[in-house]
Formats: C-alpha cells, sequence, structure tokens
C-alpha cells in the first residue's frame, strides 16, 4: 500500500510543458500535471482520444479508443524484448477510455497482467466532444444526451464502479485519487511505480464546463466529494486487501457536492435523499471492508 | 445579403449570439443562417461562428469568408485572431472594449464602432459572458434587425429571469454604444500578433485569456504552497529560496483557483482593464 507523503515531498520538477489548450480550471489538466511529476522522465505516455489536458515533455503515442490496452500492451512487451524495463508503459486515458469505449481492451489486459500503468482523469462524461454521457456519469446529471426535461430527470442509471470491476480481474494494484488530495495522489503513483503488473489509478477530475460551476471551484469541489464519501479513496492490492485513505469521524451531506453544481440544480429534495442514503450504505461497506482489511463479496 | 462574421471565445456565447441573431431576423420574416466553426473550441480559445441574412432564401451552405459586419465578443481577440481580414469596403465592425471608436488602432476601408460589453455583463449578469451584451449595440450600429425582434429571440433561448436579465444587458448596449465612425487609422490593418495554433499560439501566451489576474500578497502568504500544487498550468511558480509564489502571467488563463484555495486569502482576483 502506498505511504503517506508531505507536501514537502512533493518533486519540484514538471514534466508539463505548459500553458496547454485546456479549459480554465481543468481538473483533468491539474491531475496530467500531478501524475506525471510523480512519474517522472523515465515513462512513455499512450493516449486515446480525450480532452487535451496538460501535454508532457515524455515520448507520447496514441491510438483509438478501443485500442488503448492493446497499444500499452505491445509497448511495455517491447519494451521488455529490448531490455528496458526500467522504461514504464503508462495509459493516460479519459473515463470513456477505460469506463465505456476502452473497457473490453483494457479488461484483456488486466486480465494477462500486463506489466503497464493505466491513470484515469475521470471527468464523468464525454467532455471533449460536449458532455454526451458514459458510464461515469453519476446518475441524475444532466448531460447533453440525457438531458432534463419534462419528462427526464437527467441520466437514469448509476455510475459505474470501475474500480471495484478492475479489482476483480485479481489485479496487483487498483486505486482511486482525487486532485483535492495531491499528496495522496502522488503517493499512490509513486508506489504504483514500484510493483509490477496492471496497475490502475483512476483520478477524479472535476470539469468546470460540462459539470456547470465556476473554474474556480474545481479543487473544492472535488473536495467535497471525497469529504461527502461520493469519491472514497482506497486502494485494493490483488484484488482482495483493501484500505480506505481517507477516513472523515463525519461524512459531509452530499448537498456540499451536488449543490454548486448546476448538472445537478434540478434535483429534488427525495432524489438528493437517494443520493444521500445511497452513498452512505455504500461507506459503511467501505468501512466495514477497510476494519477487516479486505474486499468484502 | 447581410453576412456578419462573429470573434469570441469558448464561454461567451458567440455561437448562441449567431443563434440569436439568425433567429431574429426569423422572426422579421427574413431568410437566416448561424455557422457554428467546429474545431477544438474550449473554454477560454478563441473561435468564430458566421450569420447570413436576407430577404430570399439562402442557397449558400459555406462559412462566410467576405462579411459585412464583424462582431468582436473579447477585448483581446484581435490579437490573436484577424478581425477585419478580408472585411467589405465600407463595412463595420463592432468591438468589445473600454476605448473610443477614435482610439482603436485597427486600419482601413471601414467603420469602427465600441461598446465596453465586458463590464456591462458583469454588472448586468454577473459574469463576463458578453454576446448579448453586444447585440443591442448591434442592433443599433447596423439598423440591420430591430431591438423587439433580439428581445424575442432571447426569450426564445433563456427562458425566465435569464432571459430579462440578458435583455436588460441589450438595452444597456443599444444605449452605450459609440460610433460607428470611419477608421482613423488608415493602413496597417492587422493588430494580430502571432500564429494561431491550437487557441494559445506559437509564443506560449495566454494573457488575453483572461478577465481576472491573480495578485499575490507576499506578505499575507504563509508558504503552505497550496496554490502552487493546485494550479493546472503551472502558472504559479514556487521560489524555494525566499519560500514564497510568484506568477508566470504568460501561463495564467485566469480560473482563480489559486485564489479560492489560499487558506489566508493572500491571493486576490483582480479585473484589469485592457
Amino acid at each position: 500500500m502506498s505511504e503517506r507523503i508531505t507536501r514537502a515531498q512533493i518533486p519540484m520538477e514538471e514534466m508539463g510543458i505548459t500553458p496547454g489548450s485546456a479549459c480554465q480550471g481543468c481538473g483533468a489538466a491539474l491531475a496530467a500535471r500531478l501524475a506525471f511529476k510523480a512519474l517522472g522522465p523515465n515513462v512513455i505516455r499512450h493516449g486515446v482520444p480525450c480532452c487535451p489536458d496538460t501535454v508532457t515533455k515524455t515520448p507520447q503515442i496514441g491510438t483509438v479508443f478501443e485500442g488503448g490496452g492493446a497499444l500499452l500492451t505491445g509497448t511495455s512487451r517491447g519494451l521488455k524484448a529490448i531490455g528496458r524495463e526500467d522504461v514504464l508503459a503508462v495509459g493516460f486515458f479519459g473515463d470513456g477510455g477505460t469506463y465505456d469505449i476502452g473497457f473490453q481492451g483494457l479488461s484483456a489486459a488486466a486480465e494477462r497482467n500486463e506489466n503497464i500503468l493505466v491513470i484515469t482523469k475521470d471527468n464523468e462524461a464525454y467532455m471533449n466532444t460536449g458532455n454526451q454521457r458514459s458510464g461515469a456519469t453519476p446518475k441524475y446529471a444532466t448531460t447533453s444526451t440525457n438531458p432534463v426535461g419534462p419528462k427526464s430527470r437527467g441520466k437514469e442509471q448509476p455510475k459505474k464502479n470501475i474500480p471495484f470491476i478492475f479489482a476483480a480481474h485479481y489485479v496487483p494494484y487498483v486505486a482511486t485519487a482525487s486532485v483535492a488530495f495531491p499528496e495522496d495522489l502522488i503517493a499512490k503513483v509513486n508506489y504504483a511505480k514500484t510493483i509490477t503488473g496492471f496497475r490502475i489509478i483512476i483520478i477524479q477530475s472535476p470539469c468546470p464546463v460540462g459539470w456547470r460551476f465556476e473554474p474556480e471551484k474545481t479543487i473544492e469541489i472535488a473536495r467535497a466529494g471525497v469529504q461527502a464519501g461520493i469519491w472514497p479513496l482506497f486502494e485494493i492490492q490483488n484484488g482482495h486487501d483493501f484500505k480506505l485513505n481517507y477516513k472523515p469521524k463525519e461524512l459531509k451531506p452530499v448537498t456540499e457536492y451536488l449543490k454548486p453544481q448546476a448538472r445537478f440544480r434540478h434535483m429534488t429534495e427525495a432524489e438528493i435523499a437517494e443520493v444521500q442514503e445511497d452513498t452512505t450504505s455504500k461507506w459503511q461497506s467501505l468501512i466495514q471492508s477497510d476494519e477487516m482489511g479486505k474486499v468484502l463479496i | 445579403m447581410i453576412e456578419i462574421r462573429l470573434h469570441g471565445r469558448g464561454g461567451q456565447g458567440a455561437v448562441t449570439a449567431s443563434r440569436i441573431l439568425a433567429t431574429a431576423a426569423y422572426e422579421e420574416g427574413q431568410y437566416s443562417q448561424a455557422i457554428p466553426m467546429y474545431g477544438t473550441e474550449r473554454r477560454g480559445a478563441p473561435l468564430t461562428a458566421f450569420v447570413r441574412i436576407d430577404n430570399q432564401r439562402v442557397r449558400e451552405r459555406m462559412l462566410v469568408h467576405e462579411p459585412d459586419i464583424s462582431i468582436v465578443l473579447d477585448p483581446l481577440i484581435a490579437k490573436q485572431q484577424g478581425v477585419v481580414e478580408s472585411l467589405k469596403a465600407g463595412g463595420i465592425v463592432l468591438l468589445n472594449t473600454a476605448m473610443a471608436p477614435e482610439e482603436v488602432k485597427l486600419g482601413g476601408d471601414f467603420k469602427v464602432a465600441t461598446v465596453d460589453a465586458t463590464t456591462i455583463a458583469l454588472e448586468v449578469l454577473g459574469r463576463p459572458i458578453t454576446n448579448t451584451a453586444i447585440l443591442g449595440a448591434f442592433v443599433k450600429v447596423t439598423g440591420a434587425l430591430k431591438l423587439e425582434s433580439i428581445e424575442k429571440a432571447i426569450k426564445k433561448y433563456f427562458p425566465g429571469r435569464l432571459g430579462d436579465m440578458n435583455i436588460a444587458a441589450v438595452r444597456r448596449s443599444y444605449e452605450e454604444v459609440k460610433g460607428p465612425i470611419q477608421a482613423v487609422v488608415k493602413s496597417g490593418v492587422q493588430e494580430k500578433m502571432d500564429l494561431n495554433v491550437g487557441g494559445y499560439g506559437v509564443l506560449k501566451d495566454v494573457s488575453s485569456w483572461r478577465v481576472f489576474t491573480p495578485e499575490v500578497d507576499v506578505d499575507k502568504c504563509i508558504s503552505c504552497k497550496a496554490c502552487w500544487i493546485f494550479c493546472p498550468e503551472t502558472a504559479i511558480q514556487w521560489d524555494e529560496a525566499k519560500k514564497k509564489p510568484y506568477i508566470e502571467y504568460n501561463k495564467c488563463k485566469g480560473c482563480g483557483v489559486c485564489a479560492n484555495e489560499c487558506p489566508v486569502k493572500a491571493i486576490e482576483m483582480v479585473r484589469v482593464e485592457v
């Protein structure tokens, strides 16, 4: 499991080439900056179609949505063949490339336990093309393909529980992180660098345009999500060892996360209560898992 | 036929403005088109949109290459896009700037009108979304459409209170617009400074994206590094010797995350007039 670090231990060297072409207050740009800061120069970055976040100084290669897992596999095996196992094949994908279109390739790579690291910047919809719903979009969020109207209440289905889906592949390391907790994020990337096999870190990255809030609130909202238990920070090793990294004595109400975002503005009291109940019950089972140190399935 | 080109930034609503214009023309019984330019447009990045208005069916389907009227929604966009490029002789350029038309540096055979739409939008709507705040000025300057039909179109796009606020912005810009006058400068059409690559230019300068600029009060700073670690664009650099942050303004897009995250409020977002 990852070891806690302090802000003073965060490396000073930047891997990004800035300014990039991301929107103002982009959570994904910050996720890329922090993750590649921790990874250092010895990586090959792989991309599938996604928002333009922070461009990095690392070598970079891109492919189609479906090919992410296969391309990473090829690079990692190629590096092994030429004896450069000190170089890490890193996939930096969006939620579409992980949860939905890219899933089958990644699932296959996870099942084969390829020696790769996948980092997902999860902004909870296809933001680059204009906020279309994805498997990562939470329930009741309004998107351009699930707009709220007289008959519609936004997305009807809950968000896919992708960390546990990858944990169920029994891969060496699965973790969630948030841009509001940079120490935790960098500690997890640092730890992921030290092990071999399939590793995945999913970073929640708020999107001011798609989630519809003022750009200065990016970190505030990401933090509220973690503190309300909507985006819990945890790690899972080999599909069973479990650790919760952020355990407040008491969770904040979900309204602190939902209210500032205009994509949830239409929600009624009953719908908010439903989200609150759902979050609390999931949190209970996470606390139980943490106490026992293993995933309860 | 009247052909209009709109220059703006993602998030200022240039595309919505083009639709409002086309809808307003339709309300007056004219034929109209609104065409957005598709590319990698994002919030803050420069973009263009086009409108055609005619009293007979519009057969053209291409982008507007030689506009009669150029509407500029952003005070600094002229540094990245040629806002008067291939403007028809005798055309009109309507600029969002606090300057009077006489002070504008653009030159050529066209008329210049100015309105401080950013201030109007901030005071009326509370946000720097200048699309409706410039349409009132458009009506006054060109006379191509009636104020009532613009208001009717706005009601269609923004129902309720938001519509009323936008209509207030339109009326105010109708009153406050200055010009049009013949361009003072005769030559030197281009004010454009750099090549436009992906919206931020080869000079790697995004200063023009900002409406509000962060300023650090070093005496208040407690050296917690929060602003440094949370800046998405590494605009905030850390001075290891002094243990204080400093800002590289060419990288700052003005999102305001640093000011919001500073625990002692040592960073303030101020509006710098341009």
